[in-house]
């Protein structure tokens, strides 16, 4: 509050000489009150002061008479529950501001105020009231956790709305439940397990709405949650591009650097932030989930297999999206799910993309290869042949490649190199499909592939054992991110110290014991006093400057001239850092992070380090299997959708009005038979615009035009050059408006 | 350039004179517009198409309904000077056109009118109703007649004693032992002459600077509907000191508590159906009750206010010993 405005009010409160005349307007208020409620329904606050008004006046200055309006909070509160149906909409209103004003200047509290705001909310039939009151509920949740969160008051809230869900599960009121948790939980003010349990019992309502509000919730309020805080801040991480951008600076300019630069950039922060988005304060909705697997297989049963649900095909899809998102992500086990799913892959089912997607989405590493060995022989089957649209041929080849990322044990020889064999199709969609298809076997399951489908690494790998079959089950050996990075650069460091000091590169081992243990010393040391000196003594990031982009389809099986040149000049480095790197991981992952503690030095370091290989990943050439585990780990971040089963093809462009629609446009009212182009024009015409350049230059008088033709023999030199050059330019463009479409 | 002759063509058009031809029609103007229409039939709103007049009680209900939703002060006023001439005009013993349970609830809030034509005429027309129906309604009409009293506009305050007044004579028992109408209507009393005393303690004892309270000559007036309705209260009545006067029955002693009560709703006062009440709106059946609570909430800032009207003298200061007289008489035979 504004510091005059205290002082007035001060001033009121010590100076009560308008006592009276505020008891003799109470006195009003309170006969007035008695008319109306003797009978509410009939009486009309048709004096010269209405009731309203009075309301108004008493609830503004009931802070400077506490005693004598002791009651006041009381009499609103009975007569808005118990009137609220009958009360005209601007006393209504009213009464509603002013317990909400009451609560602003805290004669009474947050709870007491929900608690009477919010089984009204539940109940009235007045849409304006409804709005009204959860606009008033969500800002006075939000005032009241703004400084610090009000825990006490949350709880009471929490467990209302939990009781509202689960005392009624086939009525409609639980909708509200929902929809305040969501807009909280978007606002970041309820980021607890509690909402996520309301959220579960809303999934698990009878009434379709309710269900539909709790699914949306889990599919998609984390990543509103995430826009409302992009919006808020935007400048995270400025430190590190100012150096990037320094880096730039220094090296060899070229446009093509700078591009590469700045979509480096842009990925790295998209990633940080995304890698930082399960935050210890903000797990997401499906992480803060309380046994998922109950959760999914009461979902299933419920909503899906039931026959009685009344849900609809829309409804079901989200529910479906629902449990297959669960599935995937905390890889749950619910075999009755895949069996479900068989009667729906067919080409004709309304919306079979989002059920591939979904099936797509229920698949990890973990899910019986015998589940899903039928499903994808059914989608072979109905989708792929010759004989199908090209576009249903291609969304089931996505398909079928989205399960075998996640799951490559679902695939048996034949079918794979029958379906490998569509890559010669003539549409581009199938063969793209096909190929993306041979290039994930390639690397996961190459023995399944005829050989000469394998490719050179793959065959090789298979000659010299280096690459072995999969069994089901089986997990790769984990460790910390970039801690190879972090080895290397800790002895590289250790070698330029022992340079400078002028001892011989490679040390003895105590030697080298001691060294480790004055650098973890200085580690601890820079952490306590100024934790960013280690950026000061990391130097640069190095990027590599003139590193290609890999062009996607590289394993072509005629690949041109030019790219195999190219290819040649950067495998031989790559290749050989990869194998150096293979053979020495794994020992040192071993010796680092279980012989040492990191000191926070080294941690902000590795974090740097980090970021420095993925700006060079993303700049650079990047493996194949890198990409798969890109493609594998995408489910965890993001769901799958139907977009991207359907690939470059749409399965309908659009419906037989629209294209009618979109043939007759700009053709104006065909009664006339006239041209097209008069059509046009008198179009043209009636909204007032004018001709356009050319239609004049055609129109002009042909003595007028004499003059500048004649021009053109008394260009100067200069002139003439110009216009010359114009002319090749334009010709490299290909013409005035360049070849923009090809 | 090819369609300049047409162009100027159409430009000369403009000043040419048209020729008007006998026999033709002269040419409509280029910006007419045709508001003919057609239409089955045409609807005339605000007239009514009877052959029959209206009966004189649906007009009587007509007017009443004017008078109490009408928004013109005028019509307001007509209307009820209408009813009351009808009230009036008719004989005797006729029943009234419309029953006062009715009548009243509909023009009670014009207690609080804005305009002193109506209410002055409202009065004229309360004081020509049966005095036995509005007993009964007592509770209601001290509603509008409280809300009237504390009103911010003198006049209506004014006018609003005079209801009051009214009612006293028409019914004084139910209005002081109806719900309510004891205690808040003695409150009303004390803010309106300015005696309130806050519930808070106050820190101060200045005097009344309220610019709501003693007005002029209403004061005096306000005293004296305050001795009428404190004697209405606390004195007892005549009726019932005779009931005890002639109670010679010995040895039957207090035989009129006995036997059945000859008011309706007998038991009101143990409130058994409605909301519970507070201190303020509980019936105060008996008179030592209406003592013990009057001396309680209100005995010392009537006396405190008393005397000094009784200092001011003149007129208010007559007002004040009649008030005293009453308050004598009423406290006399209390032993709290």
């Amino acid at each position: 509050m504004v510091k005059k405005r205290v002082g007035a009010l001060e001033k009121v409160d010590a100076d009560l000489s308008y006592t009276e005349d505020f008891l003799n307007q109470y006195g009003q208020y309170q006969s007035q009150r008695d008319i109306f409620l003797a009978s509410p329904s009939t009486a009309t606050s048709s004096g010269i002061i209405s009731f309203r008004d009075l309301i108004d006046f008493v609830a503004h200055v009931a802070d400077c008479f506490p005693e004598d309006t002791a009651n006041f909070p009381e009499d609103l509160k009975t007569i808005l529950t118990l009137h609220h149906a009958q009360l005209e909409s601007e006393l209504r209103e009213k009464i509603v501001g002013s317990l909400v004003l009451l609560r602003r200047k805290e004669i009474i509290d947050s709870s007491n105020l929900l608690n009477t705001l919010f089984p009204i909310l539940v109940a009235t039939p007045s849409k304006t009231l409804r709005t009204l009151l959860f606009q008033k509920i969500l800002s006075d949740l939000r005032t009241s956790n703004s400084k610090t969160i009000n825990h006490r008051l949350n709880r009471t809230i929490q467990t209302a709305l939990f009781n509202l869900l689960t005392s009624d599960r086939s009525s409609q009121k639980g909708i509200w439940a929902v929809k305040i948790t969501r807009e909280l939980w978007k606002r970041q003010i309820w980021t607890d397990a509690k909402v996520v349990e309301i959220m579960k019992e809303a999934s698990l309502a009878d009434n379709e709405k309710v269900i539909g509000g709790g699914v949306r919730f889990f599919l998609g309020g984390d990543k509103e949650r995430e826009e409302l805080e992009d919006e808020s801040s935007d400048d995270e991480g400025a430190i590190d591009i100012g150096k990037l951008k320094h880096q730039v600076g220094i090296n060899k300019k070229s446009k093509k650097t700078k591009k590469h630069m700045e979509e480096a950039i842009k990925k790295v922060k998209k990633t940080e932030k995304k890698k930082q988005q399960p935050h210890p304060l903000n797990f997401s909705a499906l992480h803060l989930l309380h046994d998922p697997q109950g959760f999914a297989e009461t979902l299933f049963s419920k909503h899906l297999q039931n026959g009685k649900s009344k849900l609809n095909l829309e409804q079901k899809l989200l529910v479906l999206q629902l449990v297959s998102r669960l599935v995937g992500l905390h890889k749950l086990t619910v075999i009755s799910l895949y069996s479900y799913f068989i009667k729906y892959l067919t080409p004709r089912q309304p919306s079979v993309t989002s059920f591939l997607a979904c099936l797509a989405m229920a698949t990890h590493n973990l899910v019986p290869p015998d589940a899903l060995e039928p499903l994808v022989q059914k989608i072979a089957n109905e989708f792929v042949s010759e004989a199908s649209a090209s576009e249903v041929a291609s969304a089931g080849l996505n398909g079928i490649r989205e399960i075998c990322v996640r799951q490559p044990l679902a695939m048996n020889d034949t079918l794979l190199q029958d379906l490998v064999m569509y890559r010669k199709s003539k549409d581009k969609g199938v063969m793209m499909a096909a190929k993306g298809l041979l290039s994930l076997y390639r690397e996961v399951g190459a023995d399944l592939l005829k050989k000469r489908d394998r490719g050179k690494t793959a065959t090789m790998g298979i000659k010299s054992g280096s690459i072995k079959e999969r069994r089901f089950g089986e997990e790769e050996v984990g460790g910390i991110e970039g801690l190879e990075l972090l080895e290397q650069w800790k002895s590289d460091e250790r070698k330029r110290k022992r340079v400078e000091r002028g001892l011989p590169e490679i040390a003895g081992s105590d030697e080298e014991d001691e060294d480790s243990e004055a650098e973890e010393q200085a580690g601890w040391d820079n952490w306590d006093a100024e934790s960013d000196a280690s950026n000061d003594s990391g130097g640069w990031i190095n990027v590599e400057s003139d590193a290609e982009i890999e062009i996607s389809d590289s394993d072509d099986d005629k690949p041109s001239a030019k790219k195999a040149k190219l290819d040649q000049a950067a495998k031989p480095e790559t290749e050989k850092e990869k194998e150096n790197g293979d053979a020495v991981l794994e020992q040192k992952i071993s010796k680092l992070a279980t012989t040492k503690l990191l000191t926070p030095a080294d941690l902000a370091k590795l974090q740097e380090l980090r970021l420095e290989a993925s700006v060079n990943k993303t700049m650079g050439k990047k493996s194949q299997s890198q990409h798969l585990k890109e493609l594998a780990a995408r489910h965890t971040d993001d769901p799958l959708t139907a977009d991207q089963i359907e690939g470059f093809s749409k399965l309908r462009k659009s419906t037989k009005e629209e294209m009618i629609a979109l043939a007759k446009e700009g053709k104006g009212d065909r009664n006339e038979h006239k041209s097209t182009q008069a059509i046009r024009k008198s179009k043209k015409e009636a909204e007032g615009k004018s001709t356009t350049n050319k239609e004049k230059a055609r129109k002009k008088n042909f003595l007028m035009t004499l003059g500048k033709a004649k021009f053109k023999q008394k260009r100067s030199l200069t002139q003439t050059k110009r216009v010359l050059q114009g002319h090749i330019e334009r010709a490299k463009r290909g013409g005035k408006r360049g070849n923009i479409g090809m | 350039m090819g369609s300049s002759a047409r162009k100027k063509k159409e430009k000369r058009k403009d000043f040419k004179k048209p020729k008007l031809k006998v026999g033709k029609t002269k040419a409509k103007a280029d910006n007419f517009t045709d508001t003919s229409f057609k239409a089955k039939s045409i609807v005339v709103n605000q007239q009514s198409l009877t052959t029959a007049a209206p009966s004189s009680s649906s007009q009587f209900a007509h007017y009443l309904s004017l008078a109490s939703s009408s928004k013109s002060d005028t019509q307001r006023r007509d209307a009820l000077s209408y009813l009351t001439t009808q009230l009036s005009s008719q004989p005797v013993n006729d029943p009234l056109p419309l029953p006062t349970a009715i009548l009243l609830p509909k023009l009670l809030p014009l207690i609080l009118d804005g305009s002193a034509s109506v209410r002055t005429q409202l009065l004229k027309f309360l004081r020509l109703l049966p005095p036995a129906d509005v007993g009964d309604r007592a509770e209601q009409a001290l509603l509008y007649t409280r809300a009237g009293m504390t009103h911010l506009a003198a006049e209506i305050r004014v006018d609003a004693l005079a209801v009051l007044e009214w009612l006293l004579e028409v019914a004084k028992e139910d209005i002081v032992t109806c719900p309510g109408g004891w205690v808040k209507t003695l409150k009303s009393f004390m803010s309106m002459m300015g005696w309130a005393v806050t519930s808070g303690s106050s820190k101060w004892t200045s005097a009344s600077k309220a610019s709501f309270g003693k007005a002029g000559k209403s004061f005096p007036r306000q005293m004296l509907v305050l001795s009428q309705f404190l004697k209405a209260g606390l004195v007892e009545s005549e009726a019932e000191a005779s009931v005890t006067a002639n109670a010679g029955l010995y040895p039957l002693v207090d035989v009129e508590r006995h036997m059945i009560p000859t008011r309706s709703n007998a038991f009101a006062h143990l409130n058994l159906f409605g909301s519970s009440r507070d201190e303020e709106g509980e019936m105060y059946i008996d008179r030592e009750d209406r003592q013990m609570v009057f001396q309680k909430r209100f005995q010392a800032p009537v006396e405190v206010g008393m005397e000094n009207a009784r200092k001011e003298a003149g007129e208010a200061g007559r007002a004040a010993v009649v008030l005293k007289k009453v308050l004598v008489d009423g406290m006399a035979d209390y032993n709290g």
